[in-house]
């Protein structure tokens, strides 16, 4: 026992100072039920033991992965995929159109994170084509076919099973070698993988938190740590600080309609006098000041956000409001009657020009933008309440009445669609405002049912502002988008981590998107 | 025959116990605030369709009434089924079986240490009254009376895992290594901290109580016959004073488990050592209701069970409780 004690570490030892070295990464995230793609492993970032049908570079142009080729039917409904023929799992045993289709059919009654609500079968039509049916237009399903790592078939000897999430067996770059729950993952590279060989031999996933990740940095036993913002003053000693950009945003929400005493199916009340008039929000757009809020809330990492996603190809690049303004803020108070008064505040037939901005308790980056909020919209003449609650109170309460502090963000446009189509207004937390514009309606569907993904872009960006109608702010301004954070990573001096895209909300497993393009670039 | 009624009688109470222990939590479950669903999607929550919704809780049966949802449960775990954890995605007896496994070394050289240690200090200043070690040993004892075990946990962290580096900074191994490549002296090194820390919290007790027992008998006529014949302090503490005083040593030792427990969620938070203490806290949290239940029965089985350890005990250690039968 003592000799195993003494030999195990040095083994480690000369399998780190190889010259493809091995990765100690710290960046949280563990998912709890294991590697399951049909719960909904691989949502963020690559899958690691699956591949997935298509990919997506930094900037989130598709790419080929298992399938070579697809195409949409004419109406829409019919995906039809081929797939490479010398793809298998990491078993030596072939990848084919049957482990696709059971793939798709399983996770769409798996019930997890994957959501494949809208899909009505998938078939093998051979060996390498497979058909995947809708039962209605949506652009978006192609998220799974970027995210849905691809499993093996129940019916095989190694298919699928009750335990998968323990013991994946995919096509992906890497193998599991050991999951010690609730510490670390070790996974090693599969050597019968399809692509280019992985850069890395070997990679260690630490699963601690952030006190013990730091501790862990600065002892120098870590290449790639996720830091929040309070610690990364100073990075340890041979790493360097790299900061992602995301659209992990913070936005203020505003019920759209007036208070009429309505309540939601959950009983929570509908609506709020002050904003739902445009001109109050507009003005709150117009008067914060974004790089302030950056500044104060985010310790100086972030952006300024001015739409659900910003930099990315749903989202109108004109989309910029030269904020900071209380001038233009208070003429276009002015305007519609919301006169200043001797006490500060401004009136509009003796209603007062204030409301509740709520954000969830103990978010401490929420409570700072609120409080901010509140600060820099003062002397404009409107009066915000910052108010703490728990989830729980926000739904019951003021989910729908009060402006409210949300954080969104992702890779689909789907999350647009949720947000703003007045389909889903007023069912929990997607369009909770109760925002309804026709126009935006009919840009959303014309997206959810354009011909590609590359041609439904024009008709999300029109949803934002199509020159006389929109969602954004220069339309109906239903949010007054604030900041996108930044996610901040210590790396190793020596870890050169390629070209790395714009994160979705969730910190630590986006980072390994293009795990494949890491480099290491010092010698032994 | 005279030993199957009181047992029968203990079985009995053992079962209402666990009966209203699981009715209490599943109660508190559906009292708290947490949605499961929406704890489960996180910031996902807006990239999820209402179907989707509806379909992870019909999933977890978290779509029907609560009274419905805990009589299929009793009705599982009468066949001897404790369910399927949310969380975890596993069948409960494995998630609670591999994790009390990892927990268990940590109890039990925890409990072992705090009773041994907690022992004999008591036996050391119960022999001379407001003597110099008598001093010292009680104010030790109320300072960690007194001390909470999570922050007792991070300064001890942040001493010798980060200041002087002596012990590993988290987990039960070390980084990068799997199980089998990890030897027994690497194990306990990992261990060593965490049990000290856990220890320290049932050790002011047992000191206090054993030292009160023993200026009891210091003062006795025992002791004092024992004087007059020449023996010493020190020979009467031990000849006589300890066998007295490990009575009420046993029963606070046994009646702690259920604090030990709980002590050792705190410090398996703070030192990420993977054990049931973890996997409670992630059951709280995201309202694994299966999960929280089994745990909460568990651990009334395991609190139960030590009491009644100790019950068979004192008649092992104090023959006047054995007579009572004859």
């Amino acid at each position: 026992m003592a000799a195993a004690t003494l030999v195990a570490p040095l083994a480690f030892g000369a399998t780190a100072a190889h010259a493809e070295p091995s990765l100690v990464l710290a960046i949280g995230g563990e998912p709890s039920e294991g590697f399951d793609p049909l719960l909904g492993w691989g949502h963020y970032g690559h899958p690691l033991f699956q591949s997935t049908l298509l990919s997506r570079d930094a900037d989130l142009a598709t790419q080929p992965e298992l399938a070579r080729d697809w195409t949409l039917s004419d109406d829409r409904l019919r995906w039809t995929l081929t797939l490479r023929d010398d793809a298998t799992f990491s078993d030596g045993t072939p990848l084919t159109a049957k482990d696709v289709a059971f793939t798709f059919n399983a996770a769409a009654r798996a019930g997890g994170r994957a959501d494949l609500s809208v899909l009505a079968s998938a078939d093998a039509l051979d060996d390498h084509r497979v058909q995947l049916s809708l039962t209605e237009p949506r652009i978006t399903f192609v998220d799974t076919l970027y995210t849905l790592g691809i499993v093996p078939d129940a019916d095989r000897d190694n298919g699928y099973h009750d335990g998968y999430g323990r013991a994946p067996l995919g096509s992906g770059p890497y193998r599991l070698v050991e999951w010690q729950e609730g510490e670390q993952l070790i996974v090693e590279r599969n050597p019968y993988y399809h692509g280019d060989t992985p850069p890395f031999q070997r990679l260690v996933f630490q699963f601690t938190g952030e006190d013990t990740t730091l501790a862990s940095a600065n002892a120098g036993r870590l290449q790639l740590a996720a830091i929040p913002p309070a610690l990364a003053a100073q990075p340890p000693a041979g790493m360097r600080r790299v900061a992602m950009r995301s659209v992990d945003n913070r936005g203020i929400l505003f019920p759209m309609q007036p208070a009429r005493g309505e309540v939601s199916d959950s009983g929570a009340p509908i609506g709020n006098d002050v904003t739902a008039d445009p001109a109050i929000r507009h003005a709150v757009n117009l008067a914060i000041d974004r790089e302030l809020l950056v500044e104060v809330a985010l310790h100086g990492f972030g952006q300024p956000a001015y739409g659900p996603a910003d930099g990315l190809p749903w989202s109108d690049a004109a989309e910029r409001v030269d904020d900071g303004d209380l001038q233009a803020a208070a003429e276009r108070l002015d305007a519609a009657g919301w006169q200043l008064q001797g006490d500060g505040l401004r009136r509009r037939d003796g209603q007062a020009a204030g409301f509740r901005l709520t954000y969830p308790a103990g978010d401490t980056t929420r409570q700072l933008l609120a409080e901010s909020v509140a600060e820099l919209l003062r002397p404009l003449g409107i009066a915000v309440e910052p108010t703490g609650r728990h989830w729980d109170e926000i739904r019951r309460e003021a989910l729908h009445q009060d402006a409210i502090l949300f954080g969104w963000g992702s890779h689909s446009p789907q999350e647009i669609y949720y947000l703003y189509h007045s389909q889903h207004a007023g069912q929990d937390y997607y369009n909770s405002g109760l925002y309804a514009n026709p126009t935006v309606d009919a840009h959303l569907e014309a997206a959810q049912s354009a011909a590609s993904f590359d041609a439904s872009l024009p008709h999300w960006r029109a949803a934002q502002w199509d020159g006389e109608a929109g969602y954004g702010v220069r339309g109906d301004a239903a949010w007054a988008w604030l900041v996108n954070l930044e996610h901040l990573y210590f790396v190793d001096d020596c870890l050169d981590l390629g070209e790395l895209g714009i994160a979705p909300h969730g910190h630590g497993w986006p980072i390994t998107a293009n795990l494949l393009e890491w480099q290491w670039q010092c010698d032994g | 025959m005279r030993l199957i009624a009181p047992l029968a009688r203990r079985l009995l109470r053992l079962i209402a116990v666990l009966g209203i222990v699981a009715l209490a939590a599943f109660g508190l479950m559906q009292a708290s605030p947490v949605d499961p669903v929406d704890a489960y999607l996180g910031p996902q929550l807006a990239q999820v369709s209402p179907e989707q919704r509806a379909l992870i809780a019909e999933r977890w049966g978290a779509d029907q009434p609560a009274a419905q949802q805990f009589g299929l449960w009793l009705g599982n775990l009468l066949r001897g089924e404790l369910g399927w954890s949310r969380v975890y995605n596993a069948p409960v007896s494995e998630v609670i079986g591999t994790r009390f496994l990892a927990s268990l070394p940590l109890l039990a050289s925890a409990w072992l240490g705090a009773t041994l240690f907690g022992f004999i200090l008591g036996v050391v200043a119960g022999t001379r009254e407001d003597g110099w070690a008598d001093r010292w040993i009680r104010r030790y004892a109320y300072t960690l009376a007194s001390t909470p075990t999570f922050w007792l946990a991070i300064l001890a962290l942040l001493l010798f895992s980060v200041a002087l580096g002596w012990t590993p900074v988290c987990c039960a191994g070390p980084v990068g290594m799997t199980r089998d490549e990890v030897g027994l002296a690497s194990r306990l090194h990992h261990l060593l901290l965490p049990a000290l820390t856990l220890s320290l919290l049932g050790v002011a007790q047992i000191t206090l109580h054993t030292r009160a027992r023993m200026l009891e008998l210091m003062r006795s006529d025992v002791a004092l016959h024992a004087f007059a014949q020449g023996a010493s302090r020190r020979e009467v503490a031990w000849r006589h004073g300890a066998r007295h005083a490990c009575l009420p040593a046993l029963t606070l030792a046994f009646a702690s488990l259920g604090e030990l427990f709980g002590g050792s969620i705190l410090v398996e938070q703070v030192f990420a050592y993977p054990g049931l203490g973890r996997a409670t806290v992630e059951a709280g949290l995201r309202s694994d209701i299966p999960l929280l239940l089994a745990i909460a029965l568990f651990t009334a089985l395991f609190v139960s069970a030590g009491n009644a350890l100790a019950d068979g005990l004192y008649r092992l250690i104090d023959p006047r409780l054995r007579e009572v039968r004859t």
